[in-house]
């Protein structure tokens, strides 16, 4: 799958690799901003509250 | 390329996705201990930054404390309004230590690294049981090293008006459904109040210590003391430049 993606992506080596970077830094940033909080508050109790 | 190539192939699609699901693992553990502990404590730091533009500075010099006469009690605010700031001498160079003192202890209030109080219970300085709920792992570690005090390290709350001085008696661990450690007299509910006391309350477990949900950590303090801000300040925070 990954193999896809890298013979996907246009331009030598060195342009593949910081495509790749940018997409991770994107994915990391969705990660960050909306799915990993969403995990938390919907699957992970750190409630420190009685009751 | 080549080596590119190559190792792609070698992996193979189940090996891939198993790069993923541990990257994707490896990920939270970095946003949850990390970014947004941080986002929190940011948060809480600028919460205390907001409350003080609100208030009086306190003289930078040691006050007296008062030991004889009843100190004031506020009026509670509204939900998720802070009423005040929560000081543990003993987690100077630990952690964040100067943190908002928020009334109720919804997820609004505690992740963003707030101290919570317990609306049914007393307010700082009231007969009664002023019981405060904060995270220990994650959303800003907040009572992180709560099991670093000790039977008579200063628990300090200041309010607007007051500075009120506690000194922590004991803790122990129950489970969460044992919420008559914040009764006015704790684990006696329906006793009437004679003392004033703090509670921190805050998660534990036996087994995976400050990590773990399973259980309660609880440590109650006993009011000592109070001073004016007008008069100046407890000398245990005569040297924290960020606390006025």
């Amino acid at each position: 799958m990954y193999g896809l993606l890298w013979r996907a992506l246009p331009g030598p080596g060195w342009a593949k690799f910081i495509q790749v970077l940018v997409l991770l830094g994107l994915l990391f940033y969705v990660l960050f901003t909306w799915v990993y909080p969403w995990i938390s508050d919907t699957f992970v109790g750190t409630d420190p509250n009685f009751g | 390329m080549i080596v590119g190539r190559f190792f792609f192939a070698a992996v193979g699609v189940i090996g891939e996705l198993m790069i993923t699901v541990g990257l994707l693992l490896g990920g939270y553990v970095l946003w949850n201990v990390w970014w947004d502990s941080n986002q929190s404590a940011a948060i809480a730091e600028q919460g205390v930054a907001d409350f003080y533009e609100t208030v009086e500075a306190a003289p930078k010099t040691a006050a007296e404390l008062n030991t004889d006469d009843p100190p004031p009690v506020d009026d509670a605010p509204g939900d998720g309004e802070t009423l005040g700031v929560l000081i543990v001498p003993a987690w100077y160079d630990l952690t964040n230590n100067t943190m908002p003192i928020r009334e109720g202890t919804s997820d609004a209030v505690l992740d963003q690294a707030a101290a919570g109080r317990y609306s049914d219970t007393a307010m700082p300085g009231e007969v009664g049981n002023f019981a405060l709920a904060g995270h220990r792992r994650t959303h800003g570690n907040s009572f992180r090293f709560v099991d670093r005090l000790e039977p008579g390290d200063q628990i300090i709350v200041e309010t607007a008006t007051t500075w009120y001085v506690y000194a922590v008696t004991e803790d122990y661990v129950v489970t969460p459904d044992q919420s008559d450690v914040i009764a006015p007299v704790p684990r006696s509910p329906g006793v009437d109040p004679t003392e004033r006391l703090l509670t921190l309350t805050t998660c534990h477990s036996p087994s995976m210590g400050e990590w773990g949900n399973s259980h309660r950590w609880i440590t109650h303090a006993k009011f000592v003391g109070w001073m004016d801000r007008e008069d100046g300040m407890p000398e245990q925070v005569l040297n924290d430049p960020g606390v006025m």
